[in-house]
């Protein structure tokens, strides 16, 4: 599901970017890998993944930044695709039945441009990626 | 494919990757993320995150990922939309490598060019990895 927006500039500080929600499987995860070729057996091989630190398959990371992208090409439009820059650190790992939240508010707007504080939740309100996100305004 | 991640040193140059951001390609990418932000800009538009996921895709031709391998960060800037059927070239290098607990930590930057060699892109990705793989379960 993914809302459709305010404009950019009706975005002030404080205001929150509506946000992308995703059902997590592990088909999804599987057809990113066909994608974007990582085929790591830590995303696409449950009994590996079940045997390593994370105790089952995980997300590609990209998949999950592509949910905050996603946030940020609905909220700001071609201004993303132009300029956009995103800082993101991988938290926690999301996995299959998950229920992603990509969300986020605008800090500030400085020199032309909105900075953003991001992010990616579960549906237990783990915080699977954190980032700053920036487009031209 | 001769050589695997955690091997690389710093400083290592990957050899320059060309592809196409081919009709069917796009279309697979936007399917496996459920990209329904693009399509409302245009139907030629590519997300940003497909380049970035592309680009890494190529360069994996030349250096595989280990078994195990964790993506810890990721920076990115956009520097123009990009459409449909364009052709680009990436190139990275290992900026950093570091050794720590039979882990490997690497950070490699990414840069991204156009047909005529202009900028598109860059990107930094961290990323960790057993440097024994048989050992990660």
């Amino acid at each position: 599901m993914t809302r459709q927006t305010e404009q950019p500039a009706a975005l002030q500080a404080g205001s929150e970017i509506p946000p992308v929600v995703k059902e997590l499987t592990q088909a999804k995860i599987d057809a990113y890998a066909r994608a974007g070729g990582d085929n790591n057996p830590l995303h696409t091989d449950p009994e590996f993944a079940a045997k390593t630190q994370f105790g089952g398959a995980i997300a590609h990371g990209m998949l999950v930044l592509a949910y905050l992208s996603q946030m940020m090409t609905a909220a700001f439009g071609q201004a993303w695709l132009s300029r956009g820059r995103l800082k993101a650190r991988f938290r926690a790992p999301a996995r299959p039945g998950d229920t992603i939240v990509a969300s986020g508010r605008l800090l500030r707007r400085e020199g032309g441009r909105a900075i953003c504080q991001v992010e990616c939740r579960n549906q237990r309100g783990e915080v699977l990626v954190s980032a700053e996100a920036e487009a031209p305004v | 494919m001769s050589v695997t991640l955690e091997k690389l040193p710093k400083g290592h140059q990957f050899p320059p990757a060309e592809f196409e951001l081919s009709p069917e390609w796009v279309s697979q990418y936007v399917a496996a993320v459920e990209d329904a932000a693009i399509g409302r800009l245009g139907d030629d538009l590519v997300p940003p995150m497909a380049v970035a996921a592309l680009s890494i895709r190529a360069l994996l031709d030349a250096a595989s990922l280990p078994p195990g391998a964790i993506h810890l960060g990721q920076e990115l800037a956009f520097l123009r939309p990009l459409s449909i059927g364009e052709r680009l070239s990436a190139r990275a290098r290992v900026a950093s490598r570091g050794e720590r607990q039979g882990w490997a930590l690497m950070s490699i930057e990414l840069d991204v060019a156009d047909g005529a060699g202009r900028p598109v892109m860059t990107g930094r990705a961290t990323v960790t990895m057993p440097l024994d793989p048989e050992r990660t379960a």
